[in-house]
């Protein structure tokens, strides 16, 4: 893991932000949603392998 | 990685999560947790020579492998439920972080149980009781 996961996370919620405004400003609120809840699924995704190699690490290292 | 990127990069997530919390609430507290768990990682990763040394210390001392491993297990119990615990009184839960300060305590009481046993042991033997 790097620092360039912490700045990718912010890319996608800054785009999903954007997008989240124009979809809205142009009337379509449950595209706009599913665009926000799309987003949050990928950033999910990307962060779960993380947290679930801390925890096999802290698993390993202390014998869990 | 050093102290300094270290602190680097706890500054440097939590202005992303200040910009990002107006526009996308979700997503900057991902972005934080992020920030935690490279934090966490990349101390692991140099945890484990101290560990090592740790461990060599102590069975040097003469103390049980058991008992070690029983001190390190609790290490290990403590650091999984602060930063679940944290994690979740950043996302205002504070009920579940509660919760789970809880249970990591009470995981760490039961694995010391037999150290507990131990002691009622000597003490028994020492006062000459039958148990």
């Amino acid at each position: 893991m790097d620092v360039d996961m912490i700045f990718k996370i912010a890319a996608i919620g800054i785009i999903v932000a954007v997008l989240n405004q124009l979809l809205i400003r142009s009337g379509r609120e449950e595209q706009a949603m599913m665009t926000t809840l799309a987003g949050l699924i990928v950033v999910l995704s990307m962060l779960i392998t993380q947290i679930s190699g801390l925890f096999e690490s802290i698993k390993s290292l202390f014998g869990l | 990685m050093n102290i300094v990127s270290l602190c680097a990069v706890a500054v440097l997530t939590s202005i992303l999560v200040l910009s990002l919390r107006r526009h996308n609430a979700e997503i900057s507290f991902l972005s934080a947790a992020a920030g935690c768990v490279l934090i966490l990682i990349s101390v692991l990763v140099n945890m484990s020579s101290l560990y090592d040394t740790l461990r060599d210390i102590l069975s040097a001392s003469g103390i049980k492998l058991s008992y070690i491993t029983i001190l390190l297990k609790a290490l290990g119990i403590c650091f999984l439920t602060e930063f679940a615990c944290d994690m979740c009184i950043d996302a205002g839960q504070r009920a579940l972080a509660g919760n789970i300060s809880l249970a990591g305590r009470l995981m760490i009481v039961l694995s010391a149980i037999p150290l507990y046993k131990e002691i009622i042991d000597t003490v028994l033997s020492l006062t000459g009781g039958s148990g």
